[in-house]
């Protein structure tokens, strides 16, 4: 090893060009994949559900506790603030969709009020969260 | 230009080490910010009040669901594996019908996505949810 260092060291420098190829591409990759998924704070039980499709652009997601407080950004909300929030979303992403995590116990008169507020914040692709359960 | 370019030639090259870091600092940040969460869920069409009232009585397949969580599909009280039977049949004799769920305040999320999902996989395209008046 020494003996290869010292022959080197004139001259010669590591070729980092394909270093950087790589490290442009990753780049790249993260800047498109990243969403900016707010999470809601807490984790619902949620029902299952055979037609449950994945949601990549799901990136509004509210949740519902099992008592029926509306969860966005890590924090209870009132219902009224709701709107507020999903138009302050879609303008930093106006591709984004919403995605509601009901929990299974939850009264679904306070889902339905919410689908209406998400409407009314001008996001009209709103789907509820569901886990994949086997179709049979 | 051309001036600088010719004396550029020879020997100099452009310093790209301030670019390096910056190009690894955003990557940083981009993997660190990146998260790969996906939700999975079931679309649920919520129509604005007009179009539901112009639609006609019989071409609606109309799924309840009243607070004691029991569910009746077309006025007749089933039980929720049996829904989706239920709306097959009423599939077969009304194939343009539209399901709509009208579901209690005061019944359960899970059983309303439940029976949402039996529509679907019964073969309805659109399911809209609808609220019981309060």
């Amino acid at each position: 090893m020494p003996r290869r260092r010292a022959s080197e060291e004139d001259e010669t420098e590591i070729n980092i060009t394909p270093m950087l190829d790589i490290v442009f591409i990753m780049l790249i990759f993260f800047i498109v994949t990243t969403s900016f998924v707010k999470e809601t704070g807490i984790n619902p039980r949620r029902p299952a559900a055979q037609t449950a499709e994945e949601k990549p652009r799901g990136n509004i997601l509210v949740g519902i506790s099992e008592a029926g407080q509306i969860w966005m950004n890590k924090r209870p909300v009132e219902l009224g603030q709701v709107r507020a929030l999903v138009e302050a979303a879609l303008a930093e992403n106006p591709e984004s969709s919403a995605v509601i995590i009901a929990d299974e116990e939850s009264a679904a008169g306070v889902l339905i009020d919410l689908m209406d507020q998400i409407r009314l914040g001008g996001v009209y692709n709103i789907s509820v969260a569901a886990e994949q359960a086997a179709a049979g | 230009m051309r001036k600088r370019r010719s004396r550029a030639d020879d020997e100099t090259e452009i310093n790209i080490t301030p670019l390096l870091d910056i190009v690894f600092i955003m990557l940083i940040f981009f993997i660190v910010t990146t998260s790969f969460v996906k939700e999975f869920g079931v679309d649920v069409s919520r129509p604005s009040r007009a179009p539901v009232k112009e639609q006609k009585q019989s071409e609606i397949i109309a799924v309840r669901i009243d607070e004691n969580d029991q569910i009746f599909v077309q006025n007749r009280m089933v039980d929720v594996r049996a829904v989706r039977a239920n709306i097959e049949s009423g599939l077969a004799n009304k194939p343009d019908a539209s399901v709509v769920v009208v579901a209690h305040r005061q019944a359960d999320a899970g059983l309303l996505v439940r029976v949402i999902d039996q529509a679907r996989v019964a073969g309805a395209e659109k399911v809209s949810l609808a609220a019981q008046a309060r």
